[in-house]
């Protein structure tokens, strides 16, 4: 029952889909904060080869996952500095910041006298359960088969949710991403807000990114998380800003990734649907549910923050 | 708090001098910051920066090389130039600069050897034009006439032309690909007659062609009535409906261009250096990089081409790195650099800073912390 095709495809789907949910909910809560950080990409990289290489140096994966959320927020605070304290563009600074982080993770992984490139981690993310609960049909897999940071990124999400729709905090934060204006008025410091929000979201996509250096992938190689940073700013609308649902649509989005290997297994006549058909699915897949779900003033509805993607100028108050 | 705040007035119109030394300062910076990155992999910048500047410009031949390499950045970077100047936030040159390699290369293997030069490679030229304005128009259309926002569908795009370039090469058996190779599919040869000539070693028209139409961009833009009452949509969309233009189809119009300028990209690099719509040596990221052309440039057509061949150059110069043991991924690490520099060099374009006078007052309405 548990090897069955269906329960190992959703299975790996959840695999494939924990890196992005990382980063879609890091992403959901910086644009809560009102500003769009689309450097999820390179902060990805970035947070990939800093994880591996502490992870290699070590021997520790919390070293390595603790390394990567520091370099991915790390470099979240150009982008930061760039379009809260600057106010230049976000679009502009943030694609930036995916190029820069681009260059510069496969540049440390193939640097120096003994280049990570190639290398096999020292120590990877392994399925905490063999056998026991891992072993009951269905939910088995599903619930119980997972490697620790599956579970993480569970908590994170309920974390952020709790966060940003139950605390004060994450109220003074949504203002932000709402009326800024209003929100200074009423004594919330803006530029320090978004960037605290800013780094959550970093750290949260470098630990996207570790995800796949150290669990999913675990041996170095250039770009190893494809367009996953992509992906989660596109799920960011699609889950309209909750980071439950940013949980969910990540899965769906890692079935598609998998839908390829999965008709292999089964054959003909669907092993002869040519891969690159598939592996369009998932981007066609983000344009129809837009096109849906998004489009005109259904996106205010949704839950878009109103204030999103426009510096703000406090003099102009 | 009691940090000093510098004061932030904003500049009018910036001077020219200033206008030029911040993109030449975000170079110098960028440099500054991938010398750190490189001493501290242990690697000397210096041999590594001489080592650049003598594979771009050190002989004839590599001097060709930077501008086959800067000839579709030239593009990608009008397109991005057009684009953004109207808030147009086009972010699928990638996808556009590809549909335009697919389009002109199956226009030219339709024309197959027979059809004379002079109509071919014109044709094959434009075709690739209509497929990067088609591509765009996925975008545009939607986004005009829906609202829904482009940047995502733009970026979703770029995948989705990529694979399906794949498919046309590696998962069918189109008329894009090579029928004599089984092996290892690779695109078709294009017709000698859809080849656009070379003048100077490699260097083919497609260069001058590039930066004539740049220069044609910045016509459009700067000397027509339609490019006026764009920028008027560009500064305050509230504005030019007052004004009583049509804003959706100056929008629509400037999106197409957009893309019909990458496309144009896509046609000029398989009708000229690289001749075949293979995706192995069409290189990625020439969209992307034409983001930070525009950005250096300042948005203006004009200074696209000489910014273009320095990019050209850095491209050019990557992989010549591995030979003394420097990963390419120096230059794009450089360029996303430069593009942090430049953007954050718009503030200083836009705004002065100076100390304030005497006493700071606490609530100073204006600042920066220093």
């Amino acid at each position: 029952m548990n090897e069955s095709t269906l329960i190992l495809t959703l299975f790996a789907a959840m695999g494939l889909g924990t890196g992005i949910v990382y980063a879609a909910v890091g992403e959901i809560i910086t644009e809560r904060a009102g500003n769009l950080n689309l450097g999820v990409q390179g902060m990805m990289l970035v947070g990939a080869v800093a994880g591996f290489w502490a992870t290699y140096n070590t021997d520790s994966l919390l070293l390595g996952v603790i390394v990567a959320m520091v370099a991915g927020a790390a470099l979240s605070v150009i982008h930061a500095f760039a379009s809260v304290t600057l106010r230049v563009s976000q679009i502009v600074s943030g694609l930036a910041l995916t190029i820069f982080g681009t260059g510069l993770s496969s540049f440390l992984g193939e640097a120096g006298t003994e280049p990570l490139v190639g290398e096999p981690s020292k120590a990877t993310f392994e399925p905490i359960l063999e056998g026991g609960l891992a072993d009951i049909p269905v939910i088995g897999p599903l619930i119980f088969g997972h490697d620790i940071l599956v579970y993480v990124s569970w908590l994170t999400v309920a974390a952020a949710s709790l966060y940003l729709f139950k605390t004060r905090m994450g109220l003074s934060l949504r203002a932000v991403g709402e009326d800024p204006a209003s929100a200074e008025s009423a004594g919330v410091n803006v530029a320090r807000v978004r960037y605290i929000h800013i780094m959550v979201g970093g750290a949260l996509a470098g630990l996207g990114g570790a995800y796949y250096s150290l669990a999913l992938v675990p041996t170095w190689q250039n770009e190893p998380i494809g367009p996953a940073g992509w992906i989660a700013i596109a799920l960011v609308i699609l889950a309209s800003w909750r980071p439950w649902r940013a949980l969910f649509a990540a899965y769906l989005f890692g079935a598609a990734e998998r839908i390829g290997f999965t008709l292999q297994t089964l054959g003909e006549p669907w092993s002869n649907i040519p891969s690159s058909i598939l592996a369009m699915l998932p981007f066609i897949l983000a344009i129809v549910a837009m096109l849906i779900f998004t489009s005109g003033k259904r996106a205010k509805l949704l839950g878009a923050p109103a204030a999103l993607g426009l510096p703000y100028f406090r003099e102009q108050r | 708090m009691t940090t000093r705040r510098l004061i932030v007035e904003p500049r009018g119109l910036a001077s020219s001098r200033l206008t030029l030394s911040v993109p030449l300062a975000s170079v110098l910076l960028a440099l500054i910051v991938g010398a750190i990155f490189l001493a501290l992999t242990g690697n000397d910048p210096w041999e590594v920066y001489t080592k650049m500047a003598k594979t771009s410009f050190g002989s004839s031949r590599g001097f060709s090389e930077t501008l086959i390499s800067a000839t579709p950045l030239i593009l990608t970077g009008v397109a991005a130039a057009v684009a953004f100047k109207m808030l147009v936030w086009n972010i699928g040159a990638e996808g556009q600069f590809l549909m335009g390699s697919v389009f002109a290369a199956g226009v030219a293997i339709a024309l197959g050897p027979g059809t004379p030069m002079l109509i071919a490679i014109p044709l094959v030229i434009i075709a690739g034009g209509v497929g990067g304005a088609f591509w765009a128009s996925l975008s545009a259309v939607p986004k005009v006439y829906l609202g829904t926002n482009e940047i995502i569908t733009t970026l979703m795009l770029n995948f989705i032309a990529l694979n399906f370039m794949n498919y046309l090469i590696f998962g069918s058996n189109s008329p894009w690909r090579d029928p004599e190779v089984s092996q290892f599919p690779t695109g078709r040869p294009l017709p000698d007659s859809s080849r656009i000539p070379e003048f100077f070693n490699r260097l083919d028209y497609g260069f001058i062609i590039a930066a004539l139409l740049a220069v044609l961009a910045w016509f459009l833009i700067s000397k027509t009535r339609w490019g006026f009452e764009v920028r008027i949509v560009g500064d305050s969309a509230d504005t030019a409906r007052y004004a009583g233009i049509a804003v959706p189809r100056k929008f629509l119009g400037v999106f197409l261009m957009s893309g019909a300028f990458a496309g144009l990209a896509g046609s000029l690099y398989v009708a000229g250096p690289v001749g075949a719509l293979d995706p192995r040596s069409l290189d990625l990221g020439l969209g992307f990089t034409g983001i930070i052309v525009a950005a250096l440039a300042r948005l203006n057509p004009i200074a696209v081409v000489p910014v273009g061949i320095l990019m050209g150059a850095l491209n050019n110069a990557g992989p010549s790195l591995q030979s003394i043991r420097v990963p390419a991924a120096t230059v794009t690490m450089l360029q996303g650099a430069i593009l942090i520099f430049a953007v954050a060099g718009e503030f200083f374009i836009a705004n002065r800073l100076r100390k304030p006078e005497k006493k700071p007052t606490a609530d100073a309405t204006e600042g920066v912390e220093a």
